[in-house]
């Protein structure tokens, strides 16, 4: 198995057609391109967080989980940090949770990533799409840097 | 008075689906029923497209098994188009549909079933998910992990995209093996042994505990049906479809794609959107049987594989004659995985593997066409028509649960009048009656997922209307 091996972890979640759902995809080809010779940051980005993940955690020193949010106000930013869940009733097989995934990468390997913070952007719209609302549009410029900065410090300490 | 119980929806399946018992005055079971509550429509929606676009539209019927779809698909266009495909593809289509059996198999036997098995029927619903499997037998959960991202990875690596690879096409796949590919994926083959070996380690230890469960999940005599090599081997991609009795004699084989349709009827029940597939001549309900795993390893003489063939062997010794509890589906589940690692390692070492000539091409040639595969959950098979310009004018897909779904119904009963007594029910047998179409692992919507987060009401109806007693979870 392809091993991950990486200090930091971008883990991104959301679907391009679902309107502002696609701003995690987004930021992690932004940042791809961003770190390119940044050996260090691996990058991955699915449609939902499944339980394999909890693999891909635990060879991370640090992971930045970027999503959209539906609870947040549309376009702001949110940057929190994220501990592992306890056994919860109704975890899925086909989506879990940041704090669940660290939880299995727990319980599993028995070594979750030292630090853990949760990058998310309040969604407009994630109606049928390829497009992002005006609100997340303008809100991209701080979010990469925000991004930008996380990563940076994940990557200088761990 | 008679009551109704209903489950709705059943969790821990790949969709959305309930279960009604019916109670007369004395508080037996008297009937039950598995109702399958989507409507697909992918037949309908299909016509009027050209015919080359089916494989990449059907494989969205399914975020678990779109290879199946894929390859079903494929082949149907393939019999339009009048066009046998290159050897090397045949090769790598079937360690791809090989990977999604292993991937989803996994699901099925670690993820969804395995909180039963090793957190116990009665266990606290809370607890009674992955993130419990991972507390307490933390072992078990990095090996179905472990298995998952094998057969997945395998998928990425063929068809570059993890779910809907597009590399399956009319006339073979897209682009050849690279050497790279080829030996990662060899790097990967004694972890997923290991793994693999854990689980059925660890099932044989426990299976005999579940004595009561595999007495009454769905055991009862039935025909099974699947695809079979010329030499009784296992086949999940080419070959033709067997069926056996309940006493294991052949009743009919060689049956090709195109002869499918000739002795595989569908009845339609009033209760469910899923139809019931039958064995023509014997009729319906007679001629119901069943298939996947447990079914094809009833049907087979041989897996063609050394540590497969040993597990085959072990597993024919639990009845003199065909396996006839679907508890054993379980069993059934890690033989197959066993077969698909063992499989992919051989088809890796044919020495055509690399080789470049990977797709035939051909245009509308019949008006008609039949593909069949095996999909993880059992027999698959997309008929197409078209017209002179290639354009879809019908479609008919037969999906494994489909052909199942009579002896889901069948043993959702079984062991619905085994549980419940004098109307009385808990949350443990709730699960019993669940945990009998899990171990089918249907595939309902094929499109959406969800369990856990959902709730799940058992409610218990008068025959006036009123609720007189209800269990809530979730």
């Amino acid at each position: 198995m392809k091993s991950t091996r990486a200090r930091c972890l971008l883990l991104a979640c959301g679907n391009t057609l679902r309107g502002d759902d696609g701003i995690g995809p987004w930021l992690a080809d932004w940042a791809e391109e961003r770190f390119a010779d940044e050996p260090g940051l691996h990058v991955i980005s699915r449609q939902q967080w499944t339980p394999e993940l909890a693999a891909d955690l635990a060879e991370a020193s640090a992971v930045l989980f970027v999503d959209c949010s539906t609870s947040s106000q549309a376009g702001s930013v949110e940057l929190i940090e994220v501990h592992p869940a306890q056994r919860t009733e109704g975890v899925g097989t086909h989506q879990v949770s940041a704090a669940e995934l660290l939880g299995l990468a727990q319980e599993l390997y028995g070594s979750p990533p030292r630090k853990a913070l949760l990058l998310t952007i309040g969604a407009g719209s994630t109606e049928l799409s390829e497009e992002f609302s005006q609100a997340v549009l303008d809100t991209i410029p701080l979010a990469c840097e925000q991004l930008q900065s996380a990563v940076e410090k994940m990557l200088a300490c761990c | 008075m008679s009551q109704t119980i209903t489950i709705d929806p059943v969790t821990r399946l790949e969709g959305h689906g309930k279960v009604t018992i019916q109670l007369n005055d004395q508080g037996e079971v008297t009937d039950a029923h598995f109702h399958v509550t989507q409507v697909r429509g992918f037949e309908r929606f299909s016509e009027g497209r050209p015919f080359y676009e089916m494989p990449s539209l059907m494989a969205r019927i399914c975020g678990i098994c779109p290879v199946s779809h894929l390859i079903a698909s494929a082949k149907a266009c393939e019999a339009i188009m009048s066009v046998r495909i290159p050897h090397t593809a045949a090769q790598l289509r079937r360690m791809l549909n090989l990977a999604q059996m292993v991937q989803s198999h996994a699901l099925s036997f670690f993820y969804l079933s395995s909180p039963d098995l090793i957190l116990g029927m009665e266990a606290d619903p809370k607890v009674r998910n992955i993130l419990g499997v991972a507390a307490a037998k933390p072992e078990l959960g990095r090996a179905g992990i472990g298995l998952r991202r094998f057969g997945q990875h395998i998928i990425e690596l063929l068809g570059n995209k993890r779910i809907h690879p597009g590399w399956v096409v009319p006339g073979g796949v897209t682009e050849p093996l690279a050497q790279a590919k080829r030996d990662e994926i060899l790097a990967m083959i004694p972890e997923a042994y290991a793994n693999l070996g854990l689980g059925i380690g660890w099932y044989k230890q426990v299976a005999e505990n579940f004595k009561p469960e595999i007495d009454v999940f769905a055991n009862f005599p039935s025909l099974y049906m699947g695809l079979i090599n010329e030499d009784e081997s296992i086949e999940f991609t080419d070959g033709a479809l067997r069926l056996i009795d309940a006493q294991g004699n052949t009743i009919d084989e060689g049956i090709t794609a195109s002869k499918y349709n000739e002795v595989i009827g569908e009845a339609v029940e009033p209760y469910s959107y899923t139809k019931f597939a039958y064995y023509k001549p014997l009729g319906y309900p007679d001629g119901s049987y069943r298939v996947g795993p447990l079914a094809r390893l009833n049907i087979v003489k041989s897996m063609g594989t050394p540590k497969a063939e040993k597990e085959l062997a072990e597993f024919k010794q639990l009845a003199n004659g065909p396996v006839e509890s679907s508890f054993y589906y379980h069993h059934a589940r890690l033989v197959e995985m066993l077969y698909g690692i063992e499989k992919i390692e051989q088809i890796l070492s044919d020495p055509l593997i690399l080789d470049k000539h990977v797709r035939a091409t051909a245009g509308v040639n019949r008006l008609e066409g039949s593909g069949q595969a095996e999909a993880p959950r059992g027999t698959l098979n997309h008929h197409y028509r078209v017209d002179e310009n290639g354009k879809m004018t019908w479609a008919n897909l037969v999906i494994a649960t489909g052909q199942n779904n009579n002896a889901m119904n069948k043993g959702v009963a079984q062991a619905a009048k085994h549980y419940i007594k004098d109307g009385k029910f808990s949350e443990g047998i709730l699960n019993r009656v669940e945990a009998v179409v899990r171990t089918f692992d249907p595939c309902l919507s094929c499109s959406t997922h969800a369990y856990g987060q959902m709730p799940l009401i058992l409610t218990l109806v008068s025959s006036q209307g009123e609720v007189v007693d209800q269990v809530v979870r979730g």
